[in-house]
Protein backbone atom coordinates (compact mmCIF):
# COMPACT_ATOMS: atom_id res chain seq x y z
CA UNK A 1 0.00 0.00 0.00
CA UNK A 2 1.14 3.19 -1.13
CA UNK A 3 2.17 5.91 1.72
CA UNK A 4 -0.12 8.41 2.79
CA UNK A 5 0.62 12.12 3.60
CA UNK A 6 3.06 12.30 6.23
CA UNK A 7 0.97 13.30 9.53
CA UNK A 8 -0.67 9.91 8.81
CA UNK A 9 -0.42 6.79 11.05
CA UNK A 10 1.42 3.67 9.47
CA UNK A 11 -0.26 0.45 10.86
CA UNK A 12 3.12 -0.26 13.16
CA UNK A 13 2.40 3.18 14.81
CA UNK A 14 -1.11 2.79 15.23
CA UNK A 15 -0.02 -0.23 16.50
CA UNK A 16 3.25 1.01 18.80
CA UNK A 17 0.82 3.79 20.07
CA UNK A 18 -2.12 1.96 20.80
CA UNK A 19 -2.48 2.55 24.51
CA UNK A 20 -2.32 5.72 24.32
CA UNK A 21 -4.63 6.42 20.91
CA UNK A 22 -7.03 4.88 23.23
CA UNK A 23 -6.85 7.84 25.70
CA UNK A 24 -9.95 9.76 25.18
CA UNK A 25 -8.22 12.85 25.13
CA UNK A 26 -5.24 11.67 22.66
CA UNK A 27 -7.11 9.26 20.17
CA UNK A 28 -6.13 9.01 16.53
CA UNK A 29 -5.95 12.76 15.29
CA UNK A 30 -3.83 13.53 18.68
CA UNK A 31 -1.08 10.74 17.76
CA UNK A 32 -1.03 12.34 14.05
CA UNK A 33 -0.61 15.74 15.76
CA UNK A 34 2.48 14.57 18.25
CA UNK A 35 3.80 12.77 14.82
CA UNK A 36 4.11 16.71 13.34
CA UNK A 37 5.04 18.09 16.40
CA UNK A 38 8.80 19.34 16.40
CA UNK A 39 10.16 19.76 20.21
CA UNK A 40 13.35 21.67 20.90
CA UNK A 41 15.11 20.08 23.89
CA UNK A 42 17.79 22.15 25.55
CA UNK A 43 20.10 19.53 27.47
CA UNK A 44 20.86 16.23 27.44
CA UNK A 45 21.34 15.88 31.35
CA UNK A 46 19.26 15.07 34.10
CA UNK A 47 16.02 16.81 32.95
CA UNK A 48 16.66 16.19 29.26
CA UNK A 49 16.84 12.50 29.96
CA UNK A 50 13.85 11.18 30.80
CA UNK A 51 11.91 14.07 28.94
CA UNK A 52 13.60 13.42 25.56
CA UNK A 53 13.19 9.14 25.98
CA UNK A 54 9.59 9.68 26.87
CA UNK A 55 8.67 12.37 24.67
CA UNK A 56 10.40 9.74 21.74
CA UNK A 57 8.66 6.89 23.47
CA UNK A 58 5.05 9.34 22.71
CA UNK A 59 5.92 9.55 18.96
CA UNK A 60 6.93 13.24 19.23
CA UNK A 61 7.85 13.44 15.00
CA UNK A 62 10.91 15.79 15.54
CA UNK A 63 13.08 16.18 18.53
CA UNK A 64 16.22 18.87 18.44
CA UNK A 65 18.60 18.01 21.37
CA UNK A 66 21.28 20.59 22.49
CA UNK A 67 24.27 19.98 24.50
CA UNK A 68 27.65 20.72 24.27
CA UNK A 69 29.19 18.40 26.65
CA UNK A 70 30.44 14.84 26.30
CA UNK A 71 29.18 11.95 28.85
CA UNK A 72 30.94 11.28 32.27
CA UNK A 73 30.80 8.86 34.44
CA UNK A 74 29.59 11.09 37.61
CA UNK A 75 26.93 11.72 34.71
CA UNK A 76 25.43 8.35 34.78
CA UNK A 77 23.55 8.26 38.11
CA UNK A 78 20.94 10.26 36.64
CA UNK A 79 21.17 10.86 33.04
CA UNK A 80 19.97 7.66 31.39
CA UNK A 81 19.93 8.48 27.91
CA UNK A 82 23.65 7.26 28.72
CA UNK A 83 25.67 4.27 29.52
CA UNK A 84 29.34 3.74 30.69
CA UNK A 85 30.09 2.61 27.07
CA UNK A 86 29.11 6.50 26.09
CA UNK A 87 31.83 8.05 28.37
CA UNK A 88 33.54 10.26 26.39
CA UNK A 89 31.27 10.50 23.59
CA UNK A 90 28.91 13.99 22.76
CA UNK A 91 25.94 13.50 25.12
CA UNK A 92 24.00 14.21 21.74
CA UNK A 93 25.44 11.53 19.77
CA UNK A 94 24.43 8.84 22.71
CA UNK A 95 21.23 10.39 22.90
CA UNK A 96 20.46 10.31 19.38
CA UNK A 97 21.17 6.91 19.79
CA UNK A 98 19.01 5.93 23.14
CA UNK A 99 15.58 7.64 21.37
CA UNK A 100 16.93 5.84 17.73
CA UNK A 101 16.87 2.57 19.62
CA UNK A 102 13.42 3.17 21.52
CA UNK A 103 11.69 4.73 18.56
CA UNK A 104 13.22 4.58 15.36
CA UNK A 105 10.47 6.56 13.40
CA UNK A 106 11.35 9.87 15.45
CA UNK A 107 13.71 12.66 13.26
CA UNK A 108 15.82 13.40 15.48
CA UNK A 109 18.43 16.30 15.04
CA UNK A 110 21.35 16.94 17.29
CA UNK A 111 23.33 19.85 17.85
CA UNK A 112 26.53 19.60 20.31
CA UNK A 113 26.56 23.18 20.75
CA UNK A 114 26.41 25.92 24.03
CA UNK A 115 23.10 28.03 23.84
CA UNK A 116 24.40 31.34 23.65
CA UNK A 117 22.86 34.62 22.39
CA UNK A 118 23.95 34.27 18.95
CA UNK A 119 23.03 31.05 18.09
CA UNK A 120 19.76 30.93 20.35
CA UNK A 121 17.56 31.79 17.81
CA UNK A 122 18.62 30.06 14.99
CA UNK A 123 18.66 26.50 17.04
CA UNK A 124 15.07 27.20 18.10
CA UNK A 125 13.35 28.78 15.43
CA UNK A 126 10.79 26.57 13.67
CA UNK A 127 10.16 24.42 16.89
CA UNK A 128 6.66 24.80 18.81
CA UNK A 129 7.64 24.10 22.51
CA UNK A 130 10.78 24.74 23.97
CA UNK A 131 11.92 22.36 26.66
CA UNK A 132 14.43 23.30 29.55
CA UNK A 133 16.63 20.65 30.50
CA UNK A 134 19.70 22.95 31.71
CA UNK A 135 22.01 22.99 34.41
CA UNK A 136 21.87 26.89 35.04
CA UNK A 137 19.68 30.02 35.40
CA UNK A 138 21.64 31.97 33.16
CA UNK A 139 21.41 30.08 29.66
CA UNK A 140 17.85 29.46 31.33
CA UNK A 141 17.53 32.85 31.06
CA UNK A 142 18.39 33.55 27.17
CA UNK A 143 15.75 30.92 26.44
CA UNK A 144 13.30 32.31 27.96
CA UNK A 145 13.85 35.72 26.15
CA UNK A 146 14.53 34.24 22.99
CA UNK A 147 11.24 31.86 23.65
CA UNK A 148 9.12 35.14 24.17
CA UNK A 149 9.98 37.10 21.30
CA UNK A 150 9.71 34.24 18.58
CA UNK A 151 6.35 33.19 20.72
CA UNK A 152 7.34 29.57 21.46
CA UNK A 153 6.10 27.77 24.41
CA UNK A 154 8.85 27.16 26.94
CA UNK A 155 8.76 24.50 29.78
CA UNK A 156 11.02 25.38 32.66
CA UNK A 157 12.16 22.21 35.25
CA UNK A 158 15.03 22.78 37.86
CA UNK A 159 16.88 20.14 40.30
CA UNK A 160 18.40 20.12 43.10
CA UNK A 161 18.73 17.16 45.66
CA UNK A 162 15.68 15.70 46.40
CA UNK A 163 13.92 18.62 45.59
CA UNK A 164 12.23 19.89 41.92
CA UNK A 165 10.03 22.39 40.80
CA UNK A 166 8.77 23.09 36.95
CA UNK A 167 6.18 25.50 35.03
CA UNK A 168 5.13 26.47 32.04
CA UNK A 169 5.59 30.15 29.88
CA UNK A 170 2.99 30.92 27.32
CA UNK A 171 4.92 33.96 26.23
CA UNK A 172 3.03 36.70 26.65
CA UNK A 173 0.02 35.28 28.40
CA UNK A 174 1.90 33.30 31.45
CA UNK A 175 4.51 34.45 33.96
CA UNK A 176 7.73 33.86 32.44
CA UNK A 177 10.86 33.09 34.21
CA UNK A 178 12.13 37.02 34.37
CA UNK A 179 8.63 37.69 35.85
CA UNK A 180 9.63 35.94 38.93
CA UNK A 181 13.50 36.94 39.37
CA UNK A 182 14.71 40.13 38.00
CA UNK A 183 18.01 39.15 38.43
CA UNK A 184 19.59 35.46 37.61
CA UNK A 185 21.28 34.08 40.53
CA UNK A 186 24.56 34.19 39.29
CA UNK A 187 27.21 31.28 39.23
CA UNK A 188 26.15 28.55 40.92
CA UNK A 189 28.34 25.37 41.84
CA UNK A 190 28.28 23.16 38.42
CA UNK A 191 28.33 20.30 40.65
CA UNK A 192 25.12 20.39 42.25
CA UNK A 193 23.78 17.55 44.32
CA UNK A 194 21.45 15.33 42.86
CA UNK A 195 19.70 11.86 42.90
CA UNK A 196 18.32 10.43 39.59
CA UNK A 197 14.97 10.02 40.59
CA UNK A 198 14.58 14.12 40.87
CA UNK A 199 14.87 15.06 37.36
CA UNK A 200 12.99 11.86 36.65
CA UNK A 201 9.96 13.01 38.06
CA UNK A 202 10.39 16.74 36.76
CA UNK A 203 11.66 15.71 33.35
CA UNK A 204 8.21 13.56 33.34
CA UNK A 205 6.54 16.23 34.24
CA UNK A 206 8.21 18.51 31.64
CA UNK A 207 7.22 15.85 28.74
CA UNK A 208 3.54 15.82 30.23
CA UNK A 209 3.28 19.65 29.72
CA UNK A 210 5.01 19.31 26.15
CA UNK A 211 2.19 16.67 25.15
CA UNK A 212 -0.44 18.67 26.81
CA UNK A 213 0.46 21.66 24.89
CA UNK A 214 0.72 19.90 21.45
CA UNK A 215 -2.68 18.14 22.02
CA UNK A 216 -4.32 21.47 23.24
CA UNK A 217 -5.45 19.30 26.31
CA UNK A 218 -5.48 19.31 30.34
CA UNK A 219 -4.68 22.14 32.27
CA UNK A 220 -1.03 23.77 31.70
CA UNK A 221 1.42 25.04 34.44
CA UNK A 222 1.08 28.69 33.73
CA UNK A 223 1.11 31.04 36.37
CA UNK A 224 1.80 28.09 38.90
CA UNK A 225 4.88 27.06 39.96
CA UNK A 226 4.86 23.24 41.56
CA UNK A 227 7.51 22.44 44.17
CA UNK A 228 8.47 18.57 44.64
CA UNK A 229 10.17 17.39 47.12
CA UNK A 230 11.43 13.35 47.46
CA UNK A 231 12.08 13.60 51.06
CA UNK A 232 8.52 13.83 52.17
CA UNK A 233 7.18 13.21 48.90
CA UNK A 234 4.90 16.38 49.30
CA UNK A 235 3.95 19.17 46.51
CA UNK A 236 3.21 22.54 46.80
CA UNK A 237 1.70 24.73 44.43
CA UNK A 238 2.47 28.55 44.01
CA UNK A 239 0.61 31.13 42.06
CA UNK A 240 2.56 33.38 39.96
CA UNK A 241 1.99 36.69 38.55
CA UNK A 242 2.92 38.27 35.77
CA UNK A 243 5.21 41.19 36.04
CA UNK A 244 4.24 44.28 34.01
CA UNK A 245 7.83 45.49 34.43
CA UNK A 246 9.25 42.25 32.70
CA UNK A 247 11.96 43.24 30.58
CA UNK A 248 11.22 39.89 28.67
CA UNK A 249 7.44 40.13 28.11
CA UNK A 250 6.24 43.12 29.68
CA UNK A 251 6.18 44.74 26.50
CA UNK A 252 3.86 41.84 25.19
CA UNK A 253 1.44 42.49 28.52
CA UNK A 254 1.42 46.37 27.39
CA UNK A 255 0.57 45.53 23.64
CA UNK A 256 -2.51 43.77 25.28
CA UNK A 257 -1.80 40.86 23.86
CA UNK A 258 -3.04 39.18 26.73
CA UNK B 1 -0.34 40.11 64.56
CA UNK B 2 1.04 36.48 64.01
CA UNK B 3 2.46 35.49 60.55
CA UNK B 4 3.59 32.27 60.46
CA UNK B 5 7.19 31.63 58.29
CA UNK B 6 7.47 28.21 56.71
CA UNK B 7 11.28 27.54 56.11
CA UNK B 8 13.22 25.91 53.20
CA UNK B 9 14.22 22.50 54.51
CA UNK B 10 17.90 23.66 53.78
CA UNK B 11 17.31 26.56 56.11
CA UNK B 12 15.99 24.68 59.34
CA UNK B 13 19.45 23.92 60.20
CA UNK B 14 19.75 27.54 61.48
CA UNK B 15 16.28 27.49 63.16
CA UNK B 16 16.67 24.69 65.72
CA UNK B 17 15.23 22.18 62.88
CA UNK B 18 11.91 24.27 63.24
CA UNK B 19 9.62 24.47 59.22
CA UNK B 20 8.08 26.96 60.48
CA UNK B 21 8.06 30.07 62.95
CA UNK B 22 5.59 32.63 64.13
CA UNK B 23 6.84 36.02 64.08
CA UNK B 24 4.88 39.26 64.24
CA UNK B 25 5.19 42.32 61.91
CA UNK B 26 3.24 44.18 59.40
CA UNK B 27 5.66 43.95 56.41
CA UNK B 28 7.52 40.70 54.90
CA UNK B 29 10.80 42.75 55.91
CA UNK B 30 9.05 43.57 59.34
CA UNK B 31 8.50 39.79 59.61
CA UNK B 32 12.10 38.69 58.10
CA UNK B 33 13.84 40.58 60.53
CA UNK B 34 11.90 39.45 63.45
CA UNK B 35 12.57 36.23 62.39
CA UNK B 36 16.66 36.66 61.84
CA UNK B 37 16.16 38.19 65.81
CA UNK B 38 15.18 34.89 67.04
CA UNK B 39 17.32 33.14 64.39
CA UNK B 40 20.81 35.39 63.59
CA UNK B 41 22.28 32.99 61.63
CA UNK B 42 19.31 33.09 58.97
CA UNK B 43 20.36 36.90 58.37
CA UNK B 44 23.66 35.34 56.05
CA UNK B 45 20.96 33.62 54.72
CA UNK B 46 18.13 35.69 53.43
CA UNK B 47 20.10 39.25 52.76
CA UNK B 48 23.56 39.83 50.61
CA UNK B 49 26.46 42.04 52.04
CA UNK B 50 24.94 45.27 50.95
CA UNK B 51 21.45 43.94 52.72
CA UNK B 52 19.53 42.96 49.80
CA UNK B 53 17.47 40.30 49.87
CA UNK B 54 19.81 37.25 48.23
CA UNK B 55 19.15 36.39 44.70
CA UNK B 56 18.87 32.93 45.54
CA UNK B 57 15.90 33.56 48.27
CA UNK B 58 12.29 33.38 46.82
CA UNK B 59 9.25 34.66 48.99
CA UNK B 60 5.96 33.70 48.64
CA UNK B 61 2.62 34.84 50.77
CA UNK B 62 -0.21 32.90 51.08
CA UNK B 63 1.12 30.82 48.68
CA UNK B 64 1.24 33.65 45.92
CA UNK B 65 4.73 35.06 44.63
CA UNK B 66 5.56 38.13 46.53
CA UNK B 67 8.14 39.42 44.05
CA UNK B 68 8.66 42.14 43.01
CA UNK B 69 9.63 44.61 46.04
CA UNK B 70 8.89 41.70 48.07
CA UNK B 71 9.74 43.11 51.32
CA UNK B 72 7.20 46.02 51.25
CA UNK B 73 4.59 43.66 50.63
CA UNK B 74 2.09 43.98 53.78
CA UNK B 75 1.15 41.26 55.65
CA UNK B 76 -2.36 40.54 57.94
CA UNK B 77 -3.03 38.29 60.95
CA UNK B 78 -3.17 34.43 60.09
CA UNK B 79 -0.88 34.92 56.83
CA UNK B 80 2.06 32.68 55.80
CA UNK B 81 5.07 33.77 54.57
CA UNK B 82 6.94 30.71 52.74
CA UNK B 83 10.92 31.26 52.02
CA UNK B 84 12.11 29.00 49.24
CA UNK B 85 15.36 28.77 47.26
CA UNK B 86 15.62 29.42 43.19
CA UNK B 87 16.90 25.78 41.98
CA UNK B 88 19.37 25.77 38.45
CA UNK B 89 20.32 22.42 38.04
CA UNK B 90 19.26 19.80 35.28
Amino acid sequence: MKDGPAFMLTNTEIEKYDRQINIPEIGHCGQEKLKLAKVFISGAGGLGSPAALYLAAAGIGNIKIVDQDRVSLSNLNRQILHGEADVGRFKVDSAKDSMVRLNPEVNIETAPQTITTDNVSRLVSGYDIIIDGLDNFETRLILNKTAINLGIPFIHGAVNGFEGRATTVIPGRSTCLRCMHKEGCGPMAIKFPVIGVTPAVIGAILATEAIKFLLGIGDLLTNRLIVYDGLTLCWAEFKLKMNPKCDHCGHLQKKGVL
Amino acid sequence: MSIKISLHKTHRQFTQGLSTVEVNGRTINDCLKALIQNYPKMGKVLFDSEGKLSKLIEIYINMESAYPDELKKPVKDGDEIHITIMLAGG
